[in-house]
């Protein structure tokens, strides 16, 4: 696959408290992982090793997880990983997707490589690139855009992005769901683009100052370029908002859910924390949960995500919730339904209890007292 | 380290035949430890913690599977430009080839590589120990007593100290006399196989121990006493925290099984002290419904649906609904059938425990049970 450039796309969403100190790509992740790692991993297991990330602004947590792409084996003297910070220039007046992919084109234009396979961070999937890949030459499209057919009657992608196809399976538009048809083709973000064209459209955009997004661009002319489709039946995740993203981290529980995400086509490569094994006391009771290591176990964990380095003090109760990183849930406390970010205390005795259609959230490194 | 160049030299090459089918395949250092560690992983982490920059791993018995753990020392961030780590194997040279014959001979026929690397102190170091020690803490005091020579030691029982090679010291720690598994021991300072050498000095010992016919070239038993009879100042360094020589199947089976004390002075889980070992990168353990984990240790990529007490799982094993492991040991890759029901037992990597088998499962008995490919070692 060493014709392919990777490029990361900006990820977008609402996460509240969850996002206010990181990037949305950064939010942590089943366990161990950051949403960035399934991206930068897709390309790894695939050997696309030439990779642009459109990190943003707020780059502390980025440059400390990703450095430089070392787990991802994208440390390369030849290619490797480019991260782009956010470019505030007063020459645009605004600093959106397009004019940062525009501000980074050398990159692009100096790559030996001829196609693009760009990937929005905050869809989580194990697609299989390289048929993808076939399809997109097999068809000498000049893009190759992937939805998967969705039937969502419980409006959980209400506000996605929707695509509707002509009859020749080529893109007709992608516009907004607003949940006038239960089942729909929902767009991941996701695909090929030929880097000539690639080019084109990007200039094309800056100069007529029509489209603010790689996908605006891509889709302003769509009449002049041949733009395909490939409809993809796995299991994905496409990560908007708190419900989203809870969602996606308990499908992990599912057992398929877990062995697809973390057993086929490669597996998640992410940094490593050098943490012990987990160990749990005489107490501890857990069930149908997913821990990482460096946990300090006593207490009763049922239906749960826990981080690595999450202590659970003895007769603490945690409940369908996810536990970030370092946290610390002292004895007693009872946690139902809840998102904990990173480093966070629950102090003695504390209960803390959302409902499994509105989650509570508590941000970073807080103190939570009785 | 502070002004002063140090190298250490890990003895990574012994085979540890006690340790039975632990060692078929791999040196004594490469024997998995403590859930997702390897043996030497402890004395490396000290090295690097220690910061020291520069690190010679001696190998000989079976180094495939140590080598491929080592790398270029990336995990313990020893991938560096100046300094690093390096294996050292024997080697060929004009007069054929020589295995290392001892400890001090494996460091002898290093001393192309000490005198390039030019350091004040050599730091020998053995891979088969489990501690955690601050070696920077022992140079300011091999330092500060202006030693030729310090030996770490470590205070033992009395009844244990004639098992151990003890070290006879005046009031101030200087060593008087070295006294090798004594009868009736005059003290109960153990050598822990860890010696601080003025480079200079030692140079000149491996040189004139190298001459003497008789000599085993070890440093136990042959160049620390010539040293001492040349009149060369030699110290003891008190250590006292957690310390152990995995010898036999017991003591590999028990010091594994001190790691889940509550009060083990190890502090595994201080993360100012941590040991680093090469990363699998693996999901995360997933104990499914109906599955009992308690007082246990468990690693990544472990799927969990049976009862685990009391026991240590290192990282993607299987343990199916219905199977009952306690006060075991089960090295990666290990799936424990439906059914089965293990205690005391160790088993080695990847292995198949059939529904059917019942291991250890009489009350009296408190042996130990070596689970391999060729079956069942009682210890």
């Amino acid at each position: 696959m060493e014709n392919i450039i990777g490029l990361i796309t900006y990820g977008r969403g609402d996460f509240g408290v969850l996002a206010a100190h990181r990037p949305a790509y950064m939010l942590p992740f089943g366990c161990r992982y950051r949403l960035i790692d399934f991206a930068l991993s897709t390309f790894s297991n695939n050997d696309i090793d030439n990779v642009a990330l459109y990190a943003g602004s707020m780059l502390r947590s980025t440059i400390d997880h990703i450095g430089n792409g070392k787990p991802w084996d994208l440390n390369r003297r030849f290619g490797g990983l480019s991260i782009f910070p956010e470019v505030y220039s007063s020459k645009y007046n605004r600093s959106d997707e397009l004019v940062n992919i525009y501000e980074s084109l050398g990159f692009y234009e100096s790559a030996v490589e001829e196609q693009i396979f760009f990937m929005d961070p905050m869809t989580i999937t194990k697609i299989d690139v390289r048929e993808v890949y076939r399809q997109h030459l097999t068809e000498d499209a000049d893009m190759t855009l992937i939805y998967k057919t969705v039937d969502d009657k419980e409006g959980r992608y209400l506000n996605y992005d929707k695509m509707t196809l002509n009859d020749d399976g080529t893109v007709k538009n992608i516009g907004v769901n607003l949940g006038t048809q239960d089942v729909f083709n929902l767009y991941l973000g996701m695909g090929f683009i030929k880097k000539s064209v690639f080019l084109d459209l990007i200039k094309n955009a800056l100069e007529n100052d029509d489209s603010y997004s790689l996908k605006g661009a891509m889709l302003k002319e769509k009449g002049r370029y041949k733009i395909r489709t490939f409809g993809y039946n796995g299991r994905v995740a496409v990560i908007r908002d708190v419900n989203s993203y809870v969602d996606a981290n308990m499908s992990l529980l599912d057992r398929d859910g877990f062995n697809e995400m973390f057993h086929v086509n490669g597996t998640i490569l992410t940094k490593s924390k050098d943490e012990p094994s987990t160990i749990y006391h005489k107490n501890a009771r857990v069930e149908h949960s997913l821990l990482a290591n460096g946990c300090i176990i006593d207490g009763t964990i049922t239906g749960s995500i826990i981080f690595r380095g999450v202590e659970i003090g003895k007769n603490a109760i945690i409940k369908n919730s996810i536990i970030m990183e370092g946290a610390i849930i002292e004895d007693d406390a009872v946690i139902i339904n809840c998102v904990i970010d990173k480093g966070t205390i629950v102090k003695e005795g504390v209960s803390l209890v959302g409902s499994p259609t509105n989650p509570y959230t508590i941000g970073k490194k807080q103190v939570i007292k009785r | 380290m502070k002004t002063g160049k140090t190298v250490a030299m890990l003895l990574a090459g012994g085979q540890g035949s006690r340790l039975k089918a632990l060692t078929r395949k791999v040196a004594k250092p490469a024997v998995p430890f403590g859930g997702k560690y390897r043996i030497i992983d402890f004395a490396v982490s000290n090295c690097a913690n220690s910061n020291i920059r520069d690190l010679g791993i001696l190998t000989q018995y079976k180094p495939l599977l140590l080598n491929e753990h080592l790398g270029i020392g990336a995990a313990w961030d020893y991938d560096k430009n100046k300094g690093g780590l390096r294996v050292l194997s024997p080697f060929t040279g004009e007069e054929g080839g020589r295995w290392f014959t001892g400890t001090a001979n494996a460091i002898f026929e290093n001393i192309d590589f000490l005198d390039e690397v030019n350091p004040e102190y050599v730091l020998i170091l053995s891979g088969d120990h489990i501690y955690k020690m601050n070696y920077d803490h022992m140079l300011d005091y091999h330092r500060e007593k202006g030693a030729d020579c310090t030996i770490a030691v470590i205070e033992v029982e009395w009844e244990d100290a004639s098992r151990f090679g003890i070290l006879n010291t005046d009031e101030n720690d200087q060593v008087v006399e070295f006294d090798e598994k004594p009868a009736e021991p005059k003290n109960n300072l153990a050598s822990m196989g860890i010696y601080m050498f003025t480079w200079k000095e030692l140079r000149e010992a491996l040189y004139k121990d190298e001459k003497n016919p008789d000599s085993d070239n070890d440093f136990g038993k042959n160049v620390l006493p010539m040293m001492l009879d040349d009149g060369k100042k030699m110290f003891a360094y008190r250590f006292s925290g957690y310390w152990k020589d995995v010898g036999t199947v017991r003591s590999y089976w028990e010091s594994n099984m001190d790691l889940l004390d509550p009060n083990n002075t190890l502090q595994i889980y201080d993360d100012h002290w941590r040991i680093y070992t090469k990363s699998k990168n693996l999901p995360p353990q997933y104990l499914a419904e109906g599955s009992t984990v308690r007082h246990s240790m468990v690693n990544e990529g472990c799927v969990i649906s049976g009862t685990v007490e009391n026991s240590i799982l290192f990282s993607s094993v299987i343990v199916e609904e219905g199977a009952v492991v306690k006060n075991s040991i089960i090295l990666s890759d290990c799936v424990i059938k439906s059914g089965a029901k293990l205690n005391r037992a160790i088993t080695l990597e990847g292995l198949v425990v059939d529904g059917t088998t019942e291991i250890g499962q009489d009350e009296d008995d408190d042996c130990v049970y070596l689970m391999h490919e060729d079956g069942v070692t009682k210890e």
